[in-house]
């Protein structure tokens, strides 16, 4: 938690950010493990997308061990393997089928089933470390963080990837996948108040092929996010002066969306990653701040 | 980290060894302005011996790129280290400033460019 520091310096508040990057977000597990083994404690957990996923799991407690089970559990074939002919007949025929802008070609069933495992019943009030979880508004394209109530809905809306799956009900607003908005939300760490901020960023994959819609709405997604990502992590790095530590895992081969064996992979790779920058992390907590920013009252979904 | 200066025909090179981070960023940006308020615009900062940056880093480098520009001179980099090159592109450095292989070839670069 909030790092106490001499002489009544101003107090360091470590943020992790987790970004969109479906499967690979898996390396946030390598990450923890190492700020475990470090005994650096986090005073907030942000999560984007499949992001989000790792920064509940993080928050509500599970064990590192416990939460690659259950990433072995969610990225199964069966996830995706159903189509949703319902919204496919509504998005080509819609005056026969009606439309209402619920669409996804996926049938989701799947995947809530999978996502109850871990968040089913679950709130962010009950969260061991400050949670907070980033989705889209489809109705206007906002950045929508949520903060508190069901973890289950919000990590469903935040994983939303248009065309994919449907958007998802929150408070009255239909959300969709937050890295429409805010793939890598350093921001929303700023605004409650961390001055170090972990930030563990992907850039979505694009494949050799293309070769069903699934794939190319995949594609379509992966260079708006990408760009996106791009434009926003510039802007936070320049614009603030809280300290922003990359944590960028390197892959030299691809990883697909149910290559589950690679697992230990992409956590090694978090963990080698993260272990580049203990050195430069224990150094900075140690150090005064000049000033702090200081931390707002507990945030509602905005 | 460790800042050394070194005038060269054209450029003045600025030799970093080190991180460029929160914790060292104000020295280097404070060897780098110094660099501008002498006069000396045509500036290659040699990465080499730099193995991390930060948002600190980027800052500092940011603000001495506008300085140096801002009097008609350039701030290019040579021989950036894949790790650090990683977080310049996700930021957008290596589409505003130019990179170059190694010291000799950026010093050079100013000579044949007008800046």
């Amino acid at each position: 938690m909030t790092a106490p520091l001499p002489g009544g310096a101003a107090p360091k508040r470590v943020a992790l950010v987790i970004g969109a990057g479906s499967v690979k977000c898996a390396a946030a597990l390598g990450l923890w493990r190492t700020l475990g083994r470090h005994g650096i404690e986090l005073d907030m957990v942000v999560g984007c997308s499949g992001g989000s996923i790792y920064a509940a799991v993080m928050a509500l407690g599970y064990d590192v061990d416990t939460c690659e089970r259950l990433t072995r559990e969610l990225w199964t074939k069966e996830v995706t393997e159903r189509r949703d002919h319902r919204g496919l007949l509504g998005a080509f025929l819609p005056k026969l089928f009606g439309f209402d802008g619920r669409f996804g070609m996926v049938d989701d069933r799947a995947l809530a089933k999978a996502l109850a495992g871990p968040f089913g019943g679950r709130r962010f009030e009950e969260a061991a470390i400050p949670l907070h979880i980033v989705a889209t508004d489809l109705a206007n394209g906002e950045r929508v963080v949520l903060s508190e109530g069901s973890v289950f809905d919000a990590v469903r809306a935040s994983i939303a990837i248009p065309y994919v799956w449907r958007p998802w009900e929150v408070n009255g607003r239909r959300l969709l996948d937050g890295c429409m908005s805010d793939p890598l939300p350093i921001d929303v760490a700023m605004r409650e108040g961390a001055n170090v901020i972990l930030a563990m960023g992907f850039e979505s994959p694009y494949p050799k092929r293309i070769r069903s819609a699934t794939r190319y709405a995949f594609q379509v997604n992966s260079i708006y996010t990408n760009n996106l990502l791009r434009a926003n992590f510039a802007f936070h790095n320049l614009a603030h002066h809280t300290e922003i530590i990359p944590v960028l895992p390197e892959f030299d081969q691809p990883i697909g969306l149910f290559d589950t064996d690679k697992f230990p992979y992409v956590i090694a790779e978090g963990e080698r990653a993260t272990e580049a920058q203990m050195p430069y992390l224990h150094r900075l907590l140690a150090t005064p701040s000049p000033a702090a920013t200081p931390a707002p009252a507990p945030a509602a979904a905005r | 980290m460790e800042v050394t200066v070194e005038r060269m025909a054209g450029a003045t090179v600025v030799h970093i060894m080190g991180s460029v981070d929160g914790l060292t960023a104000e020295t280097l940006q404070g060897a780098l302005r110094s660099q501008v308020e002498e006069g000396n615009v045509r500036l290659v900062g040699d990465l080499s011996g730099v193995d991390y940056t930060s948002s600190a880093g980027l800052r500092a480098l940011l603000a001495t790129l506008k300085a140096a520009r801002l009097q008609g001179g350039d701030l290019r980099l040579a021989a950036v280290q894949p790790n650090v090159h990683r977080v310049l592109d996700l930021s957008g450095f290596t589409s505003i400033l130019k990179l170059y292989g190694d010291v000799d070839t950026a010093v050079a670069s100013f000579g044949a460019a007008s800046s």
